[in-house]
């Protein structure tokens, strides 16, 4: 019925615009506005680092993204973050990454480990950064992501030209140093270009950071196995509780 | 189901740790957050089972006035764990969707007009003014963390969940309870949008699962481009 690695169904070009629609409303922009005063907000406001790096797809490793997550920390070991195509006010909503540290890793099943992914290349190689940060006051955090694995699921999938969210969510792997986990030179040097950074230059200021000695051979399935992962949404008996639908 | 969740595994958040995350949260830049302009409760139930079901609090921002995209949390605390997504779109744009791609939508208008979706402290002719167009629309939700279950992390695949489409549907302990937190009553909210239409196309009938259930299979795949991974990485 909707695949991760299939091609969607055709839709009407519209203007081009991702996603379609009429502009905001000025009595829909005061409505927000009134909300947005009166609630908190709090799980929104917890949201304490941006952070740009690069995603692959799991199905298709030639497809390679730049990402913006928005994260919130539960506690030391757990952080949960809102994944955005730009860090503009226009970004789109393009999935959500869970973060764990090793230990928590460590107890995962490891059917369920083969869905992680390792972040000790993408933090090394600089490839990871907190735009407008001092890598200085980072560095701590850094160490400690270094040693962390990501679940990343993708519900837009942009780059394909998908131009509102469609099909199942696609199973994201985090950039590598070997093969098809090596992220393309050119968005790596559009991304730096932006932020005024070098993503070189920041490896080498990492180099003392410390990465797993030895990675799950769960985790980042693909290296070992040669193998991603596409989801399926499929039709099924639902258990009911009438009446439905 | 109950008020009370687990806590997630791991050790408290170092002093340090906070301090840097307090400093990282004043130096950057947070655009695409601050579009998150309200705060709405709802109930999903899985594509699957709707036996199973889960009181989602959502934070939705507009792309533009035909496109949300909310985050969902199980509850609107500091500590509220990010368990989905779901993005709203109008009736026209949902028309565009190709069929299959209907069938992962669910319709709002009951839930709307049931007085169960709601914006908690805003006053009621305010929220109206929203969720009349709220009631058109369509949303498309994926769970990723199965809290329902007692799950302390967010194990296994992605979710497909779906929205009330009837009375009946909701168990009544899950609605007495927010009602009873929140200080409000879905029935005179019903009542009081009583005057709300739907779908001016009626609610399609592939929406909702295509009145079937949905659930999510993992399949493995041959690594792309074959030829440039070698099957044992040495």
């Amino acid at each position: 019925m909707a695949s991760s690695d299939e091609t969607p169904g055709a839709m009407p070009p519209g203007d081009g615009s991702v996603p379609p629609g009429k502009p905001m409303t000025v009595g829909q922009y005061l409505v927000d506005k009134g909300a947005q005063i009166t609630q908190s907000l709090k799980p929104i406001k917890k949201m304490s680092m941006h952070a740009c790096s690069f995603a692959i797809y799991s199905h298709d490793m030639s497809r390679q993204i730049q990402t913006h997550h928005y994260i919130s920390r539960l506690n030391q070991d757990f952080l949960q973050s809102a994944v955005y195509d730009s860090d503009e006010s226009t970004a789109r909503l393009i999935g959500v990454e869970y973060i764990v540290s090793e230990q928590i890793f460590n107890t995962l099943p490891p059917e369920e480990q083969r869905l992680w992914h390792s972040h000790g290349y993408e933090i090394t190689s600089g490839m990871w950064v907190n735009p407008g940060v001092p890598e200085m006051i980072q560095k701590p955090e850094l160490r400690e992501l270094a040693r962390s694995f990501g679940k990343f699921w993708c519900t837009w999938q942009i780059d394909r030209g998908d131009r509102v969210p469609l099909g199942a969510p696609a199973l994201m792997v985090s950039p590598q140093g070997v093969n098809k986990g090596m992220v393309k030179a050119e968005l790596i040097e559009k991304r730096d270009k932006k932020y005024e950074i070098s993503s070189d230059e920041l490896g080498r200021k990492r180099e003392d950071i410390a990465v797993c000695e030895m990675i799950n051979p769960h985790a980042d399935y693909w290296m070992n196995a040669g193998k991603g992962f596409a989801i399926d949404v499929e039709p099924t008996q639902m258990e009911s509780k009438p009446p439905f639908p | 189901m109950e008020g009370t969740h687990p806590e997630i595994p791991g050790h408290p958040t170092h002093t340090s740790t906070a301090l840097l995350e307090k400093a990282t949260a004043t130096i950057q830049g947070f655009a695409p957050i601050n579009q998150i302009h309200n705060h709405l409760c709802a109930f999903h139930f899985y594509a699957h089972d709707m036996t199973r079901q889960v009181e989602a609090h959502h934070f939705c921002a507009h792309q533009n006035e035909e496109f949300r995209q909310c985050l969902i949390y199980d509850r609107p605390d500091d500590d509220g764990r990010l368990i989905g997504l779901e993005y709203i779109v109008s009736e026209t744009l949902f028309l565009t969707l190709p069929d299959e791609e209907k069938k992962l939508w669910h319709s709002h208008e009951f839930e709307v007009k049931s007085g169960v979706l709601f914006m908690p402290g805003v006053a009621g002719p305010i929220q109206r003014q929203d969720l009349e167009k709220v009631c058109k629309t369509y949303g498309k939700v994926i769970h990723f963390w199965q809290v329902d279950k007692g799950d302390t992390l967010p194990l296994g695949l992605p979710q497909v969940m779906m929205s009330l489409t009837r009375d009946g549907q909701l168990y009544d302990n899950l609605a007495h309870d927010v009602e009873s937190r929140y200080n409000v009553s879905f029935a005179k909210e019903r009542e009081n949008r009583a005057y709300m239409k739907g779908p001016d196309n009626g609610i399609h009938p592939m929406a909702n699962g295509g009145g079937q259930g949905l659930k999510t299979v993992l399949r493995e795949v041959d690594c792309k481009p074959v030829e440039s991974v070698p099957r044992i990485f040495v």
